[in-house]
């Protein structure tokens, strides 16, 4: 996706952090055992904070990777928790694809159009292994779609249909008291994200004339004190929802994550200091 | 009911005061001030009740199983029930307190219906419980635009008013864990400074 929801390094303890990197390595093994290496490299902080969420064990095991080739690092072990968010990742990578492909400059589209090519057999398992996410990810990003066609200025609409998208991305339970916060939790963190990524995209967007939610709303000089309040604001029913879940072992980075990794994120990108093209390889040597 | 320790999240041989502490961790966790207006105001009252049940179990087992032995009854969710939208109690309007009703229970679908098609005039209240569709939608924007349209057509009124106030201030203050109570305002840019220059004890503030 988009590598905005990341957990602030510096007030983590190290132990803490080798739990995430554990996490992360783990999501990053299992797409490269199931998806092929090709997917491994779609692999973004998002969507280990989906595993973190939905995830219950807590094992881990030494294992070698390609860039761990010495030694190896701890690995979260594989789990039906790790399937699921793996191959929603390989989903939605994919769907970012065509859409780079739709739209976007020369080299750009024809980049996109090599790597969707690469991933097409990966996204088909992962449609059969997650069919119900795909179909709702189609439908949300088709409705996304006519919004921003029609140049919609009601930005929670445009919105809406993403962090749908990003709620449907943990399956129901049946359990209400797990399933509502559950998505109300993730409901707000797509609007987050959708809206933080509009933000970040206002310049570029100007630029080449496209659709921006954000500008759409407020104009181009967006007013960045209303949108730091309705972002806070998502966020806070965010942490509120999470806070109504049991607890678990990775209780203590998903806190870290919703209290102090997004809204140092949003920081920055509101006052222009997210750089999104260095982050992303940054992202990918973790 | 479930075990009381657990739900408390402490072990059976911990100490009156430890016991106490997690309680009042979990009750300022859950307390309704921190879920007013939010669509999960339920679960948290019925966490909270879970609560003050299991802290009452244990007081009284601890004062040898007397019923009345241990008196101070914790504060629990405020009497009189929690509502969502406090201070909004419905309307004298038959037709909006049908649509408050249905936003009541969830059905935010037939609120919007109700609104859109069978309203027979769009004043400050059709405005007011429009914004409060959208918000439990989590469509913050359009709910403060639909607050703010109550407030310009009716300025006196004093719910409308909150709603919007609330609106501005990014939600009512909600619930921070201990280790991130104080982060409030604390940006990335100033922790450094925060960090080592201005904590006595020079470590981070929050």
């Amino acid at each position: 996706m988009f590598g905005y929801v990341r957990p602030d390094r510096a007030h983590l303890t190290d132990e803490a952090w080798e739990r995430y990197r554990a996490a992360y390595c783990g999501l990053c093994r299992c797409l490269g055992k199931t998806y092929g290496p090709a997917a491994r490299y779609i692999l973004r902080y998002d969507f280990v904070f989906l595993v973190l969420l939905l995830e219950e064990g807590e094992a881990c095991q030494t294992r070698r990777c390609p860039r761990h080739p010495l030694g190896g690092r701890p690995c979260l072990e594989e789990s039906q928790t790790l399937a699921l968010c793996a191959g929603e990742s390989v989903i939605l990578a994919y769907y970012q694809l065509s859409d780079g492909v739709a739209d976007g400059a020369f080299f750009h589209r024809l980049g996109c159009r090599l790597a969707r090519r690469t991933l097409k057999a990966a996204y088909r398992r992962a449609s059969a292994a997650c069919g119900g996410f795909d179909r709702q990810v189609g439908q949300c990003l088709r409705e996304l779609d006519g919004l921003e066609r029609a140049r919609s200025p009601q930005m929670d609409r445009a919105a809406d249909a993403f962090a749908r998208l990003l709620a449907a991305a943990a399956p129901e339970t049946g359990d209400a008291a797990l399933d509502r916060p559950r998505r109300q939790l993730l409901y707000h963190l797509g609007r987050w994200i959708y809206l933080v990524d509009a933000v970040d995209d206002l310049e570029e967007d100007a630029r080449r004339g496209r659709y921006n939610p954000v500008a759409a709303r407020y104009g181009e000089a967006a007013d960045r004190a209303a949108l730091a309040v309705t972002l806070g604001h998502s966020l806070a029913l965010a942490q509120s929802a999470f806070q109504l879940l049991p607890r678990t072992s990775w209780s203590d980075l998903l806190e870290n994550i919703l209290y102090l990794g997004l809204p140092g994120v949003q920081q920055l990108v509101l006052t222009g200091q997210w750089h999104k093209k260095e982050r992303d390889k940054q992202e990918t040597t973790l | 009911m479930n075990d009381p320790y657990r739900v408390l999240g402490v072990s059976p041989s911990a100490s009156d005061e430890e016991v106490k502490r997690a309680y009042r961790e979990l009750a300022r966790k859950y307390h309704p001030d921190n879920y007013q207006d939010n669509p999960l105001a339920d679960l948290a009252e019925e966490k909270m009740k879970e609560i003050n049940e299991a802290y009452d179990a244990i007081t009284r087992q601890r004062a040898g199983g007397g019923q009345t032995a241990y008196q101070s009854q914790p504060s629990g969710p405020s009497a009189g029930g929690y509502n969502a939208n406090a201070g909004y109690a419905g309307s004298r309007d038959p037709f909006f307190q049908k649509v408050y009703q249905a936003i009541q229970v969830g059905n935010l679908a037939a609120a919007e219906r109700l609104l859109t098609e069978e309203a027979p005039t769009r004043n400050a209240e059709w405005y007011f419980l429009m914004g409060v569709v959208c918000y439990h939608r989590g469509w913050l924007d359009e709910a403060r635009q639909n607050y703010q349209m109550a407030v310009q057509m009716e300025p006196g009124n004093l719910q409308y008013r909150q709603a919007l106030q609330m609106m501005d201030q990014g939600g009512y203050n909600t619930y921070r864990p201990a280790g991130f109570t104080s982060a409030e305002g604390c940006d990335p840019c100033s922790t450094y400074l925060c960090i080592s220059c201005l904590t006595p004890w020079g470590g981070p503030c929050c």
